[in-house]
This record gives C-alpha cells, sequence and structure tokens, in this order.
C-alpha cells in the first residue's frame, strides 16, 4: 500500500493529526482529507463510474469519518480506517442502486453459476487488435466489466490491483475474513478474465 | 485456508508458503492451466493498474470548502444537540411536575372539604341551625304551617306558626 506523504513523515504526524481531529480541530482534519482525497475519490470512480457520485460519495465518506474519529483508536492504519468507512459508505449506495434499479446483477449465486472455476481462460483468436482501440472504448469496456461485479467484488478486485493492499487490510476495511477475500478475489478475477480478456491480451 | 479458490488465489499471489506452494501445486491437476491461469491473473492485474490510473479529483479546493461546511453544520447541530436538555431529564422534570401538580390539588381539595365542612357546623352552631316545617291537622287547618327556629348556642327555640285556625288540644301549652 502506497501513501502520498512518504511513510515516516506520514505515520507520525498522521498520528498528530488524528489527535488533534479528535480533539475538534477541523484544520487538522482538513489536512488528512487533503492527503487521502485523491486516492479515496479515484477509488469511488472506479466503483460507481460516476465523477459527480464520486464526489458525493467521498463527501459523505469524509463526513462520516468526521463523525467517528473520535472511535478510532488506533489499531489499524488510518488509511486503512477510513477505507472501511469509505467502502461502507459506497457498497451501500452501489446496493441501493441495484434495488432501485434492474435486475440481480450483483447476485453471488447467479455469477457463481456463470464462472466455472476451472475454466481457463486463454485469449480467443477472434480478439480485436489493440491498434484499433481507442483508449476511451478500452475505459468503457473495463467499467462495463466492473459493473458486472458485486459491490464486494469490485471492491475486494480495485484494492488488491490498484491499491496493493494486503489481504487482512482489505478483509479490515471490508469487516470480512481473510478467506473470505480470497475468495471474492477469486471470482471477481475469473470475471474480469472473461469479460476482458480479449482486450489486455491484445495491448 | 481450505477451499481450493483461497489457495488458487494465494498461489497467483504467490502468498503461500514453500511448502503450501509445494503441495498445493503438486496437487493441480493440470499444471500447464494453472500456469496459464497465474499468468492470465498477472495480465489482468497489470492491465488493470495501468488503465485505472488514480482519476484527478476535478476543483479539490471545492471539494474541501463544501466538505468545511458540512462538517461545520455538524458540529453546529452537534453543540445545539448538547445544548438540548436531555430528554430523559426532561421527562422526569414533567413526570415529577405532574405529580406535585396532582398532589397539590389532592391537598387542596381535601383543605378545603374541611374548611367548608367546619364553616358549615360553625354557621349551624351559631344561627339558626334548623328549621322544621310541619303541617298541623289538615282537616282542621289545611293552609298551617308551623316553623321552628332554634338556637342552639343560646338555647331558644322559635315556634312559627301561621294560618292555624284554632290549636289542637295535644299542642295546648300546659
Amino acid at each position: 500500500m502506497h501513501t502520498e506523504a512518504t511513510p515516516a513523515e506520514a505515520d507520525v504526524s498522521e498520528l498528530d493529526l488524528v489527535k488533534q481531529s479528535q480533539a475538534g480541530n477541523t484544520e487538522a482534519f482538513d489536512q488528512l482529507v487533503s492527503r487521502y482525497r485523491t486516492r479515496v475519490f479515484g477509488m469511488i470512480y472506479n466503483m460507481v463510474h460516476n465523477e459527480q457520485d464520486a464526489w458525493d460519495l467521498a463527501q459523505d465518506g469524509f463526513v462520516k469519518a468526521w463523525k467517528s474519529i473520535g472511535r478510532f483508536r488506533g489499531q489499524s492504519s488510518f488509511y486503512t480506517w477510513i477505507y472501511r468507512i469509505i467502502m461502507n459508505v459506497t457498497i451501500d449506495w452501489l446496493r441501493k442502486k441495484q434495488v432501485k434499479g434492474a435486475g440481480a446483477e450483483f447476485d453471488d449465486a447467479i455469477q457463481l453459476k456463470e464462472i466455472n472455476p476451472a475454466s481457463r481462460t486463454v485469449p480467443k483468436a477472434e480478439a480485436l487488435p489493440h491498434e484499433r482501440m481507442e483508449q476511451r472504448e478500452i475505459r468503457q469496456r473495463i467499467d462495463a466489466a466492473i459493473a458486472q461485479l458485486t459491490p464486494e467484488h469490485r471492491a475486494v478486485i480495485l484494492m488488491k490491483e490498484l491499491e496493493d493492499m494486503q489481504y487482512h487490510e482489505i478483509a479490515e476495511a471490508l469487516d470480512c475474513s481473510i478467506g473470505t477475500v480470497m475468495s471474492r478475489l477469486f471470482y471477481a478475477r475469473k470475471k474480469l478474465q472473461n469479460l476482458l480478456r480479449d482486450v489486455y491480451e491484445n495491448i | 485456508m481450505k477451499t481450493f479458490e483461497e489457495k488458487f488465489t494465494a498461489w497467483i499471489d504467490d502468498q503461500l508458503s514453500d511448502a503450501e506452494r509445494a503441495q498445493f501445486e503438486a496437487a493441480l491437476p493440470d499444471r500447464p492451466a494453472a500456469d496459464a491461469e497465474k499468468e492470465q491473473a498477472h495480465k489482468l492485474g497489470a492491465f488493470l493498474k495501468e488503465q485505472l490510473k488514480t482519476r484527478a479529483m476535478a476543483n479539490e479546493e471545492f471539494f474541501h470548502h463544501q466538505l468545511r461546511g458540512r462538517i461545520a453544520r455538524e458540529k453546529a447541530d452537534e453543540s445545539e444537540t448538547q445544548s438540548l436538555p436531555d430528554l430523559r431529564t426532561t421527562w422526569w422534570s414533567i413526570r415529577r411536575l405532574l405529580w406535585a401538580g396532582v398532589t397539590s390539588l389532592a391537598i387542596f381539595v381535601v383543605c378545603t372539604f374541611f374548611v367548608v365542612r367546619e364553616k358549615q357546623t360553625q354557621d349551624q352552631s351559631q344561627y339558626l341551625s334548623q328549621i322544621l316545617n310541619a303541617r298541623v291537622d289538615p282537616a282542621v287547618s289545611p293552609d298551617a304551617t308551623v316553623s321552628i327556629f332554634q338556637t342552639k348556642e343560646d338555647r331558644v327555640t322559635v315556634l312559627w306558626v301561621d294560618g292555624l285556625k284554632s290549636l289542637p288540644s295535644d299542642y295546648a301549652a300546659k
């Protein structure tokens, strides 16, 4: 996992900033937000694929973090803690959206039926050559593929592949077991491989 | 790690110990296929990392401004809530007030009852306590009325007779 400040500086001053925030210092909290807003926003954006929604969810997440910062005991890193809040807010939002919207897109049972754990994901011969595919189209393909994952599967694969978070950190952020993280990662990878193999194999 | 999925994921991410890896690889029915899977997973990871670069937030200052505003409102709401009396305390105050009112009312009613009763008793003893109306023989004096006024303190009784034509012999003064 990487942070935006140097690790030593970040660890020391981050703890101070957290303590000051817990004492009600909004300026200190503002600095914490400055450190993580870009990563938080980017993570949420990759999950919801809409800038305005990502903005609103980031706001909601940080406000929630402010309200509950008194309960942060430093047992995990602040980043993992804030990620937990952000993920809760985002996953709840995605689930509500799914209920309002159409169908059982995120139904785990359906997904497990669709994915054969033993299936191979070798590229198809008829894959499009990447030279003919514009960057925007690639992004749209990725967004569409990620949209087919459950909110939890999205969170797991994005945290693992983009944030390089460890299993235990992801488990902590999502409040689940490490085994669950690995299992979700397995199915999320399978799903994305099936949906995107023609893209990434030809780039 | 128990399930195949968990072991396979850990194997892909090189999270197995040497012994676990050797055991897992020995148990794989199709090693080349598994290796291909691993390669695919690594390609997917690299692809996602490359393509999903962190999206810069537009207008970060406004984001902070908006967030500060929301936090300020949260703080204001919080302090407002703290300044309000505790609901439980309020409830107890109201209850106590209610009980105090009921008790006061009861005391007032009891006192009033005794005061009025005492007053009536005094009235009766001090002034005329009893007026008795009686009719004498209706055959003789149909419209006759006899009233008795009595004052207990003075031990005086006045007998007022009105409309009496004749006094029966029984009533004659002896």
